[in-house]
């Protein structure tokens, strides 16, 4: 008897701390909503309700409501005459959404392939691998305005040490203005791009290949099999979510790329992306509010990328519980 | 379990790794050789790579120029300040999600996604009119603030994933024991996820010491960080390589002891637990 009584006890005392959880989940996450409303909605919701006024940066406050015009607009010259303007029907807005797409992913995909390169190298066992690792880890934790301004100095036509390599090995005849000219603006920009970040995503991909037991490729080792097979094999697919939670928070930095081409290619067309174009307009054409809605459909473009790609991965954020 | 493998393929492993680390490492090393350098020297033709006269002229007009320990100062406060702010904002959010399972976590983690969806340029009007009405422009507090809420999804995301790995029915039976939810989260889970939250702590301290866009435009000179000390190297007739050298090697110097001395940690704490 008493026994069952102390097992009701014990149960309803366990049925109030699930309802007393319960409760305290919400308490506990609503400072974290409430800063996420903060930093991501209120903002860009003045943002996009900038994107539909007529707001420029001196008269933020007398902005007046004109509807989709920043996107797209008739303009009627008269006779049946007339011309579309706004975001949608500018070419300049076109190429910045080319050259993002475009840089995010050739960026990526050489990222991704190098990282693991890398990865599976300092994955091995050699002497002075924590030296190496630390060296390897630095680039990604440097300021980019840092390693920008330091490859444009080496990506320089006169005194950049890069020319001056290139010339001794021959693989060119004559310096490149590496970040001036035309044709080589979004190799330089790759160049640092994938320098920068691959040492990140070999880092996320080194801690995916730690967590895979020894014991597999002790098997795979007796039964002969083909280190490459095993890698393909066995390797990617148990280092696959892994890699898919790296690739999107990378793409997501890629597509909103900035500050390295604001540094090392400014005025280029040709590396123009989506953050640069909503940023010139933003706040040296003085078109506020066109660019707000430049950075509004940025967040859309972004968006629809992402969902698609976690579709396509079939990524699960929570990791698979 | 060591591995027995070939002498000949070892060497192999070795020169290669080497080999990538120095590739990957060397626009740093000449950073960090130009800024030993006269202006001159640092833009001759054909460049000098170890033979030139060592000089530490530009560290000391770099100096003389500029307050670095004021800067220095500044990015440790901040980026101290604004990870352990999130850390006591996201311990107790990534304990909702790790151990009160519904559906609304998926919906969280989408929602902390998508803030890295909006670019920055395009939010700062909004901010800058915030910080302006509230007095916080130029205040290592705002900085704080702003970074706090800048990287707070990361830090959440790290934290779920570390917990997850944590059985609650060790928490649950502290509670049937007695202990409060407090004590259940300070002295049964933090303790259990100390490696977890020390990653964390790391790569957002790491994070918020190279944020440049926003220390660059919310801050004039009271409480500008060290990327704010490199801009202002950075002239545009940019004949000052060498200065620019020695600024650049002052301020990614700490960044430098602190990676050497936390490789492992960083390894570790990059999973985001996505493997199992």
């Amino acid at each position: 008897m008493a026994a069952s009584d102390t097992a009701t006890a014990a149960r309803s005392r366990r049925s109030n701390l699930k309802a007393e959880r319960i409760r305290s989940s919400w308490i506990f996450l609503a400072p974290m909503l409430l800063v996420l409303a903060f930093v991501a909605g209120w903002p860009l919701l003045k943002t996009i309700w900038f994107g539909f006024t007529d707001a420029s940066l001196d008269a933020l406050s007398s902005a007046d409501f004109i509807g989709f015009n920043n996107y797209l607009e008739w303009v009627d010259y008269g006779d049946g005459d007339g011309e579309w303007y706004g975001l949608l029907a500018d070419p300049d807005w076109w190429q910045a959404v080319y050259n993002t797409v475009f840089f995010s992913l050739v960026s990526v995909f050489f990222e991704t392939i190098f990282g693991t390169i890398v990865a599976l190298v300092l994955h091995a066992e050699f002497k002075g691998r924590g030296f190496v690792r630390a060296a390897v880890l630095i680039p990604w934790a440097i300021p980019t305005i840092v390693s920008a301004k330091m490859w444009a100095w080496m990506m320089n036509d006169q005194f950049g040490i890069l020319n001056d390599l290139f010339l001794h090995i021959g693989v060119i005849s004559q310096p490149i203005a590496w970040t001036a000219s035309a044709d080589t603006a979004m190799i330089a920009v790759l160049i640092v791009d994938i320098w920068k970040t691959t040492p990140f995503m070999a880092l996320l991909i080194l801690a995916g290949l730690q967590m895979i037991p020894q014991d597999i490729y002790e098997a795979a080792k007796i039964d002969g099999i083909n280190p490459v097979k095993v890698f393909f094999r066995v390797t990617l697919p148990l280092i696959k979510p892994a890699l898919a939670v790296a690739v999107i928070f990378r793409a997501l930095d890629a597509l909103r790329v900035f500050d390295l081409i604001y540094v090392l290619t400014p005025n280029n067309s040709q590396t123009k992306t989506m953050s640069v174009f909503a940023q010139e307009n933003l706040f040296q054409f003085d078109k506020f509010a066109y660019g707000s809605a430049a950075s509004t459909l940025l967040f859309l473009v972004i968006g629809v990328i992402t969902i698609v790609y976690l579709k396509i991965a079939r990524v699960d954020l929570e990791g698979g519980r | 379990m060591a591995r027995r493998v070939p002498t000949s393929r070892k060497w192999l492993v070795t020169i290669a790794a080497w080999a990538i680390g120095f590739l990957i490492f060397f626009p740093i090393l000449w950073t960090i050789l130009t800024s030993f350098k006269t202006e001159a020297e640092a833009i001759a033709s054909p460049p000098s790579f170890l033979f030139f006269d060592w000089t530490l002229d530009s560290y000391r007009e770099v100096q003389s120029r500029s307050n670095y320990f004021l800067h220095f100062y500044n990015s440790v406060i901040i980026s101290l300040g604004s990870t352990l702010l999130g850390l006591v904002i996201a311990i107790p959010a990534a304990w909702s999600m790790a151990f009160v399972p519904a559906k609304r976590t998926k919906d969280v983690l989408m929602w902390m996604l998508s803030t890295k969806m909006l670019p920055p340029v395009g939010v700062l009007i909004p901010i800058y009119l915030l910080f302006r009405d509230f007095g916080l422009l130029d205040s290592r507090f705002g900085l704080v603030i702003v970074l706090t809420l800048i990287n707070l999804p990361i830090i959440v995301w790290m934290l779920f994933t570390y917990f997850r790995e944590i059985p609650g029915e060790i928490l649950e039976a502290a509670r049937m024991d007695g202990a409060t939810l407090w004590a259940e989260i300070v002295h049964v889970l933090t303790p259990m996820a100390v490696p977890g939250i020390a990653s964390t702590l790391l790569l957002n301290v790491i994070l918020a010491w190279n944020e440049a866009f926003w220390t660059l435009n919310l801050t004039a000179a009271k409480a500008a960080p060290l990327t704010a000390f490199i801009a202002s190297y950075s002239s545009p007739e940019g004949l000052f390589y060498a200065k620019l050298s020695a600024a650049s090697t002052m301020a990614i110097a700490p960044i430098l002891i602190l990676g050497w001395f936390s490789q492992k940690q960083l390894v570790r704490g990059l999973t985001f637990g996505a493997v199992k």
